[in-house]
């Protein structure tokens, strides 16, 4: 047996390492998305460079960390913040620019500035494929969250990881079931969250 | 509260040589183009003759290549460009409002980034719904609740929220039905008058050029053919092309039917007996009218307009003879006689006494 403090201690770091790194995808990855909207090549950096972090295997990704920021739960948070920035900063781009190029057309026609066209026209427009990036961020991060306990990150991953070393199936399931808890109660969550923040008028709204 | 316009009110539209090319397409090709203040300035030509691309040069949404559009006199260059835009009102095709936005949202939002409380847009908002008889309670709506038409009106309250001098008009009504479109149309011309600005409005339909616009200004690959009032148009197209699209022929076929006595207008209101020229100058200007039929007991002496009688001495030299036809006479000869001698008006009499006026615009908007 696992004991209950243990699990729970585990699933806290696990949480504040999901969330951390999420909320930091999230601070820079919409920032870049809308300095994307700036400039086209700018634009195509950024989504070069996110495209070729998710193509590497996100155990890759955690295992460079090592030798350029050492071990331990900041480069844990690092390596899974680089992890889930393309599919925000990606979704976000995409909602953003693809609005409806009349509609930008008349919001300047009327005299709204383009800080205010992003404000008020373009981000209400993006809502629902900003959340389906950051819904699929957050559960990458979660799942990537188990993985850099390699790293000594801590969580639910150390669990998993010592199991597996001594074949022990309670420490398994103690690490990972919890893991899978998370990972529908962060789609359901932001799917929530979602339908909160999507403007009537919307489709799929 | 009010809001800091670029100008209150709007003395003269000025586009001098406007040039846009995009590649090898010239959409715009030098045009020079006055818009007076407080008139309706048609633009109308076929798809891709560059009427949208000149006015979108107004606001800035276009920049030419060339030349220079001047409001009041000054460069629209040296004028913040958000600031010039939120003078300026703009009206597209239903595809202009927010669908994300509540109608109330859609009308308020220029007043919200102007910094108004949410007391006055409230007020304004309902305002402006009433102005384009709307009920009140479409302020919670969607833009997708509503109707073409109605979306229409939303756009055009939109517009007006900062009460702005200068209307930018893009095909408004062309998306809605026939039957829609004219009472749209009828409406319009409720509230141009209640709000008697200048408006440069685009369209591609005569129909709606004749019924809506003070002025005409013809497009055709991107050069401007003529610009003029309705009756100069039909009276004197500039050529073929003009002819045909104010469409002379089928208009008029019923005109060999009618009389002068048909489409003659009261001349109650332009008919006075005065021997002194300030007397009759204030006489017009008290009845804010352009010209006069004066009568010496009862008969017809002469007609003045006054541009003539600032310019003359006495009366007796502003004096001119007109056109003078009986009731009976027919329409169409009467008409083809004012455009041969070049007049605008002519008097109907009966028995030496001045019994109406046909007037060459009057007559050509009742036809149409």
């Amino acid at each position: 047996m696992v004991g209950v403090e243990r699990v729970l201690g585990a699933f806290g770091e696990h949480l504040v390492l999901t969330y951390a790194s999420l909320f930091l995808s999230i601070a820079v990855g919409i920032p870049l998305a809308i300095l994307s909207l700036k400039s086209k090549r700018l634009a195509s950096f950024i989504m070069g460079f996110a495209n070729l972090v998710q193509a590497i295997p996100s155990f890759a990704v955690v295992a460079i960390v090592v030798p350029l920021l050492g071990i331990g739960f900041t480069p844990a948070v690092f390596a899974i913040f680089l992890r889930a920035l393309l599919p925000i900063v990606k979704n976000t781009y995409v909602g953003l620019s693809e609005v409806d190029e009349a509609m930008i057309d008349a919001a300047r026609g009327i005299g709204l500035t383009e800080w205010e066209i992003i404000r008020y026209v373009r981000f209400p427009h993006a809502y629902p494929a900003m959340f389906a990036g950051i819904k699929f961020a957050a559960v990458l991060a979660n799942s990537i969250a188990i993985l850099t306990a390699i790293i000594g990150s801590g969580g639910l991953g150390s669990l998993v990881f010592e199991g597996l070393a001594s074949f022990n199936t309670d420490k398994i399931l103690a690490g990972s079931i919890p893991a899978i808890l998370m990972a529908v109660f962060i789609d359901i969550s932001f799917s929530y969250l979602e339908k909160r923040v999507t403007p009537e008028g919307i489709g799929g709204g | 509260m009010v809001i800091e316009m670029l100008f209150r009110r709007i003395e003269t539209v000025e586009l001098r040589d406007v040039t846009k090319r995009y590649g090898d397409f010239t959409a715009v090709d030098h045009v020079n183009l006055e818009i007076i203040g407080g008139e309706l300035l048609i633009l109308i030509g076929p798809s891709g003759s560059g009427k949208t691309t000149l006015l979108r040069t107004i606001n800035r949404l276009i920049e030419p290549d060339e030349g220079e559009v001047f409001i009041n006199g000054r460069n629209i260059k040296e004028f913040d460009v958000v600031k010039l835009r939120r003078s300026i009102g703009y009206v597209i095709q239903q595809i202009g409002l927010f669908p994300h936005m509540t109608v109330k949202d859609n009308i308020g939002l220029l007043l919200k980034l102007e910094g108004w409380s949410e007391e006055e847009i409230d007020k304004r908002v309902k305002e402006l719904l009433h102005l384009v008889a709307l009920p009140e309670d479409f302020v919670t709506r969607y833009p997708h609740q509503l109707s073409g038409g109605q979306q229409q009106r939303v756009g055009l309250a939109r517009a007006l929220a900062l009460n702005p001098p200068l209307l930018l008009m893009d095909e408004p009504f062309g998306a809605l039905d026939p039957i829609l479109r004219k009472q749209l149309q009828e409406e319009f011309l409720r509230i141009k008058e209640v709000l008697g600005r200048t408006i440069v409005f685009v369209t591609h339909d005569i129909e709606e050029a004749f019924k809506l616009g003070d002025r005409i200004a013809i497009m055709r690959d991107g050069r401007l053919v003529q610009v003029g009032y309705p009756d100069e148009l039909v009276l004197n197209p500039a050529d073929e092309f003009v002819a045909k699209l104010v469409n002379v022929d089928k208009k008029f076929k019923h005109l060999d039917t009618l009389k002068v006595k048909d489409l003659m207008v009261d001349v109650e209101k332009y008919i006075v007996e005065v021997q002194r020229k300030d007397e009759l100058l204030q006489w017009m200007r008290d009845k804010n009218i352009e010209f006069a039929v004066i009568v010496e007991k009862g008969a017809l002496k002469g007609v003045t307009d006054l541009k003539s009688l600032l310019k003359s001495q006495d009366l007796e030299e502003a004096l001119m003879e007109p056109l003078v036809f009986s009731p009976g006479d027919s329409l169409a000869s009467a008409l083809a006689e004012m455009k041969r001698r070049n007049a605008f008006l002519g008097v109907v009499v009966e028995r030496e006494k001045p019994v109406g006026i046909l007037l060459a615009n009057e007559v050509l908007l009742k036809l149409l």
